[in-house]
Order: structure tokens, then sequence, then C-alpha cells
């Protein structure tokens, strides 16, 4: 049968059909390889620990509903879907180790529809963690509520169904617009203000609790009332509201938050599907609109950067990473979303949640969020230079100063994201205690080194290409990944210890052995990996070349 | 002969049971503008990558300006220069901050890598989008860009693979000036290209691999002179009838030709 022959319906079909053949050969053929087969073997475990996670919250949240029905208390549904929200939007955002898109973009030299091309760019971004644990979760309310009232059970299914629609598709549309925003200087300089606006007004919520805290029950009463009315129109209280209608035998009361909630699905979708319309077009942003200027002799001379007592060599490549980073959008949001954090667990009010009972933490575990977010970097140094990793290999210089050069950056990156996790920590909590700052700080130069080892040996290991500049597309291997959770999990296992004894002992020479020798020995670790890069390298040259070349 | 800039001996690399070259033996002298050709999947780019240590040889010896490739590596990237297959460029830094970064890898200090810096992309005319991003540049300036990155140390030997695929005809004359100026002041080039009309407007010398074995190695005349008994005999080269037989048929009577002769497709007719 040719081409002509079939007709466009049967024709979409057959291309979704060959790009899903495509990925499940790409899976087959990733498992000739010994990397591949390890790849497959940390999925499995981190899909394991999803489904647990997934498992376990779907009973939590099953048995809440059930219980929450149980008791009448049916106006608090909205509790339970407003995490399960949060998650869903959230969790691609701050945990991009796990979040991968795939590049769709080589799909337009097909000759593949619009409906095809939406279809695979939803289905390819909705298989992702969230989606999964999020579904479960919501599966647990349902067959909660299905328990409780078993009349409730078809139409709470059909309104949870429209309220996991809307978030995956909303999901999908802040993805493709944030990588839109983020493609230009100026779009994405718009957002960072916009963001920083969002992080300060987060310093209202200290105030305003200040006021309601020590009003009488009635008034924080009617200030909960406010909240509850305030989340009513949005998604999670729409869908609340629409099962709490039916099961108070409102039917009124439970169609027209549906119809808004489905409503919100549709102006989602129609955003999404703006967006990719104008992507199937052909429309791509990228960071180059400079100018045009007519050609006026010798460029101005620009040498590069000068950090005295540092070699030429370790400065270029510190000097090329920074502007890498610099560049990447998505990268840079990967950046501040420590400082999110803690304004979101400060929005949790004052005296609640754990940042709040035990303010000294705060810094001390902003400081190891940081650092787990720069896993993508640290631990696949390579990824994102892609093909330029064969200039490495074709120049003169030793791979110990590369990765020096690289280990630098990334340090100082992490430095700069501690500086604003301390300020944050300030600003919105209390500014923590001189001991608690060198503690952390002494535990941070005992990790720090090592994690920077660690990360240089799984970058040669296990390398893989990186889109710096495209959203969801910065992920390091999985292996890498769960290896760098291993390798954290023990470093802050014993910067924990570290932080105990030197608490524990109030003796100052006590303090200063325990929180600054282990950072000698790291150092020491540090300086010994270094030494074997070179060896390495050149070990898994080809491995590390043909990788990092090749376009997936 | 000069003592050689590139020699080989006996080299070979393997994959797995696949030999993508065996026992090659490579002379290529000072001053020489060589030509490395070969059919598709011969092995030319895994010579080159072998040749400038981005790739282990499996067996075999290979020296560069009297140099042990394998002992010296470091002395010896100093004084060479590259264009890899794929270029190897970083695409999200400026032409101007690429070049400066790759004059401080090879040592130049900061005020040295930006005049040449400056120079070289005045001389490629790649100067009117100085804020644009290597990604972004055309298929041709990201050539340009790549062979004025491996020149901008002063390299005595340059590696060029494929250097002239996908230029245009002004790009691809910007290309050959600077590389006859640099044989000029003595350089060696080695280059492999599919383009058989500049190889041999440009080389001196050529050397022919197929399957992984150098097959013909010397001057272009020489070349011509060890096929010519051969190309009498048959029919369709020009030479039986006393024609100068050009690079291109030198290289189809020394590798066999095109082996689709004759046949069809079906759906093409």
């Amino acid at each position: 049968m040719t081409p002509d022959a079939l007709t466009a319906a049967s024709q979409s079909r057959q291309q979704l059909a060959a790009v899903a053949g495509l990925r499940w050969h790409v899976f087959v053929n990733s498992l000739r390889t010994f990397r591949g087969r390890v790849e497959l073997a940390s999925r499995i475990f981190i899909s394991l620990a999803f489904l647990a996670g997934g498992i376990g919250g779907a009973i939590g949240w099953g048995g809440a509903a059930w219980f929450l029905i149980l008791q009448g208390n049916v106006e608090w549904l909205g509790a339970l879907l407003w995490p399960v929200f949060l998650f869903w939007q959230l969790f691609p955002l701050t945990a991009t180790a796990f979040t991968q898109n795939a590049e769709s973009s080589n799909l337009l030299r097909f000759p593949l529809s619009y409906r095809s091309y939406f279809l695979i760019r939803l289905a390819y971004g909705s298989l992702d963690p969230a989606t999964a644990v999020a579904g479960l979760w919501l599966l647990g309310i349902d067959i909660g509520i299905g328990v409780a009232r078993p009349s409730v059970f078809p139409w709470a299914t059909i309104v949870l169904l429209t309220f996991a629609f809307v978030n995956i598709v909303l999901a999908r549309m802040l993805f493709v617009w944030l990588e839109r925003w983020l493609a230009q200087r100026r779009t994405r300089e718009i957002l960072g203000i916009l963001f920083f606006l969002f992080i300060l007004s987060f310093q209202l919520i200290g105030p305003l609790i200040a006021v309601y805290e020590h009003r009488s029950i009635p008034e924080t009463r009617i200030m909960g009332q406010k909240v509850s009315a305030a989340q009513r129109p949005l998604p999670p209280g729409l869908a609340a509201a629409a099962i709490a209608g039916t099961i108070e035998n409102r039917p009124g009361s439970s169609v027209v938050p549906f119809v808004l909630l489905a409503s919100y699905g549709t102006a989602f979708l129609w955003l999404l599907n703006f967006r990719l319309h104008a992507e199937y077009g052909g429309a791509s942003f990228s960071e180059s609109a400079g100018r045009r200027t007519q050609p006026s002799g010798l460029p101005v001379l620009r040498p590069g950067w000068h950090l005295p007592g540092v070699p030429g060599p370790v400065v270029a490549v510190f000097e090329k990473e920074l502007r890498y980073l610099s560049r990447s959008g998505p990268m840079l949001f990967t950046l501040i979303v420590p400082l999110f954090m803690l304004a979101i667990f400060r929005s949790s009010g004052k005296n609640e949640g754990l940042l709040a009972r035990a303010p000294n933490l705060t810094f001390p575990l902003g400081a190891a969020y940081s650092l787990l977010l720069l896993t993508n970097l640290s631990y696949n140094n390579f990824g994102a230079d892609g093909g330029g990793t064969q200039f490495f290999f074709a120049s003169p210089v030793r791979f110990r100063q590369i990765v020096m050069g690289k280990n630098l950056a990334h340090a100082t990156v992490f430095a700069l994201e501690v500086l604003l996790v301390w300020m944050g920590t300030c600003l919105l909590y209390r500014p923590p205690s001189l001991s608690v700052t060198m503690a952390t700080l002494a535990g941070i130069l005992f990790v720090v080194p090592i994690d920077l080892a660690a990360g240089n040996l799984f970058s040669l290991y296990s390398p893989s290409r990186i889109e710096a500049g495209v959203f969801g597309r910065q992920r390091a291997s999985l292996t890498t990944v769960l290896a760098s959770f291993g390798v954290r999990g023990t470093l802050f296992a014993v910067g924990a210890l570290m932080l105990w004894l030197s608490r524990a002992y109030e003796n100052s020479w006590v303090e200063l052995l325990v929180l600054w020798l282990p950072a000698g020995f790291a150092f020491t670790v540090y300086a010994f990996a270094l030494n074997r890069v070179d060896e390495i390298a050149l070990d898994h040259r080809e491995n590390l070349i043909s990788n990092l070349g090749r376009r997936e | 002969m000069d003592s050689p800039t590139i020699s080989t001996e006996n080299l070979t690399r393997r994959f797995g049971n696949l030999v993508a070259v065996e026992d090659v033996n490579l002379r290529v002298a000072p001053g020489q503008f060589f030509g490395f050709l070969g059919p598709n999947g011969a092995g030319k780019s895994t010579t080159i990558k072998m040749l400038t240590g981005l790739l282990a040889p499996t067996s075999g010896r290979i020296q560069i300006l009297g140099l042990d490739l394998a002992t010296h590596m470091v002395e010896v990237k100093r004084q060479i220069g590259v264009v890899p297959e794929g270029m190897a460029l970083f695409g999200r830094l400026t032409g101007s901050e690429y070049l400066n970064f790759v004059g401080r890898m090879y040592g130049l200090d900061r005020d040295t890598a930006a005049k040449r810096t400056a120079e070289l992309l005045a001389f490629m005319q790649l100067t009117d989008q100085p804020k644009a991003l290597v990604t972004d540049y055309s298929h041709g300036m990201q050539k340009k860009l790549a062979l004025a990155a491996a020149v901008i140390h002063g390299p005595k030997v340059l590696f060029l693979d494929e250097p002239f695929e996908g230029v245009d005809a002004i790009a691809a004359g910007t290309l050959k000036t600077m590389l006859q100026r640099m044989i000029a002041r003595g350089a060696t080039v080695f280059l492999t290209s599919h383009v058989l009309e500049i190889v041999e407007r440009l080389c001196t010398h050529v050397g022919i691999i197929h399957r992984g074995r150098l097959v013909a190695q010397g001057s272009v005349e020489e070349l011509r002179a060890g096929v010519g008994a051969r190309a009498a005999d048959l029919p369709f080269v020009p030479g039986s009838s006393g024609e100068k037989l050009t690079l291109e048929q030198i290289f189809l009577l020394t590798v066999g030709g095109s082996r689709s002769e004759g046949q069809e497709l079906s759906w093409l007719g």
C-alpha cells in the first residue's frame, strides 16, 4: 500500500505506532551494552521506589478520603487534592533529575499531521514519575470515596479523571511555555524579576500570620473560610466541590464546579496547543537574536578572564562553564528552586512544619538540597559539552585541569547558592546561630570535595548528553542519579553525625577536630581522585566521545 | 625523503570483530598537503582519530613530528591542530568566546588569544554577528570557526576531517586560502575529503584507504603512473585514449568503482 492510499487517520495511527516502535527499538538496542543494562536496573529500582511512594500515598489518601466522608467533613476534600495538585506541578520542576522530555523536534521533518505531533508531545511528557505517583494517589482517593459512598463512585471517577487531565495538560503547558520564555534573555530576565517579586511576597506571610495567630478561634475560623473561598475557584477546589456537591445531594453544586474544572482543562489545552502549533509551524527561539551589524574590520579585543594563581586552561574552562550556565535558562531556573522551597515551607506557617519547629535546621537542609540540585551538573560534567568533548581530547591540556576548571565553576555556583540559602534563611526564618553556620560550612567542606570527586568519576564512566537550553532535557543517566543519591546519603549521614558530635561535646577543641578534620580528609580524597582522572579519561575516551557526540 | 612529519607502523584498530583499520603504514613528509581518500566506511575517520589521539589504536605505532604519540601525547597535541568529524564546537559560546577559550587551552596568554581571535574572526568573515551563539551559526560558518580554532595556536601539522563538507563556494575559498598559506609557511596538512576535485587541486600527495587497508600512497603523478597500465585496458577511462587521468578516475580504479551499476530501484524505474 502506498502512502497515497492511506487515509489521514490511518496514516496518523501508523505514524504514532512508528514512533512507539522507535522508542521500543531504542530501548531494546540500549540493552546491548553493559551501560544500558545497568541503566535499566537503575530505572527498575527507581520505578519501584516511586511505585512504593505512589501506593503508600494512595492508601493514605484513600483512607483520609474515606474518613472525611464518614465524618461528614466533605468540604475538606480540597485539602487532599491540593497536595496532589502541587506535587504534580512542582515535582517535575524541583526534581529535574527524574524528569526528561524526549527530543520531538526531529519529528517535524516527517509528514506528521499536527494532531499526531500534538499527541506525541502530550504523551511523551505525560509519562513521568509525577503523573504516575499522583495518578495512584487520585486512584486511592477515588477508591476511598467509593468505599465510603459507593453511589458517588462513578461521578467521583469522572471528576478525578478530569482533574488528572487538567494536571497533565497544565504541566505540559507550563513546560513548553517556560521553555519558550527561558530561551531568550529578555523574557528570562522578566521571569527572573517576577520570581523574585514572588519570593518577596512571602515576606507578607509572616506579618499576616502574626496578625491572626493571636486572634480568637472565631476570627481564625473566618480567616480559614476566606482561604477556603479563595481556593475554591482553582482546580483542586473545583474538583473537591464537584464531588462534595454529589455527596451532599446538591446536583447543581456539583455540575457548575465540574464545568469550570473542565473549562480550566480546555483553557490549558488551548494554551498548550497555541505554543505547540507555533513550534509545528517552525517557530524556534534561541539566544542568538543578536543584531546584525556590518563587518567593521577587526572586532573588539576581549581577553578572557583572569584568576590570580590559577593556570590559564583551568580559568578558560571555568569561564566557559559559567558562560554556559548563564545561557541555560532551565539550569538557572533549577538553581533558584532552593529559595522557592524555603518560601513554600515558610508559607506553611510560623509555628508549623519541621523548619519552623527547628529553625536551626533550615540552613543545613537548604544547603544539602542545593547540592542535590547540582546533580545534573556535577555528576555529568561533560553532558552539556556534547560533541565539544572531542576538543578536550584533542587539546594539549591534561584532563585533570579540565575537570578542575569545571569543579571550580560548580563549586562557585554552589557557594553562591549556599549564600542565597543563608540569606533566604535569615529573611524567611531567622539568622542561623554562629555555631550552626560554622558547622554547616565545615560539613560543606567535607561533603563537597568528596561529592565532586565522585561526580568526576561518574561523569567519565557514565556520560549522558544533555541539552542545556531545553527544559526537561538536562538529566544525567539514571544510574548516575541513583549512585549520586547513594554517595550523598552516606555523606549527609556523616555530616549529620559531625553536627551531632559538635553539639554533644561542648569543648571547642573537640568541635574543631570533629568539624575540620573530615574536611582535610575530604580534600585528600579529592586530590587522589583527581590524579586518576587523566588515566580514566583516556581509557574511556571512545565511550565519552560517542555517547556525548550523538543526538538521540 | 626528510624525516616524516606523520608516520605510522602497522596501525590497526579493531571494534570487536570488525577490523576498521589494518596494518596501515603512512608516511607524510614535512610541508606536504596530503589528501587521505577512501569510500564510506573505509577507515578514514578512524585513522584520523587515532592520529590525533582521539582513539587508541589496537596495535601499531604513530609518530608525529618525530614524537611517539602514545608516550608524548600532550607534546604532540600542542603542535597539531584538529578539525575532527563533527567539529567539536561548544555551541553555547559566541564565536569570539570560543576562539578565546581554545587559544587559552593551547597555552596562549590572554592578550595573544584575544588578538588572534580578532584577526581570525575578521579573516574568516565571522564578524557580522558578534553576539550570535555558535549553535546558531550556519554550517559553513561553523566549519570556518572550527578551522580558525584549529590554527589559533599556529600548529605545525593540521588534521582536517572533511573540511569542505557542506561548505559553499565562498567559504570553501576562504578555507583553501588559509590552508595554502599554512603550507607556504612550512606546515603540513592532512585532510580527508569526498570532494575529489578539491583534493586534486590542493593536495600534492594522496593516500587511498579501502576496507581498512592503505592501497595506494604517493604523489598524484605516482598514483597516476601506478594505475595507468590498468586504465589503458578499460574502455570508459579517458586515459586509454591518451588523456590525463583525473584523481576521481585514479580513485575509482584503485578501489574498484561503483558496485551498484546496472541495478535499479523497483519503484523509481
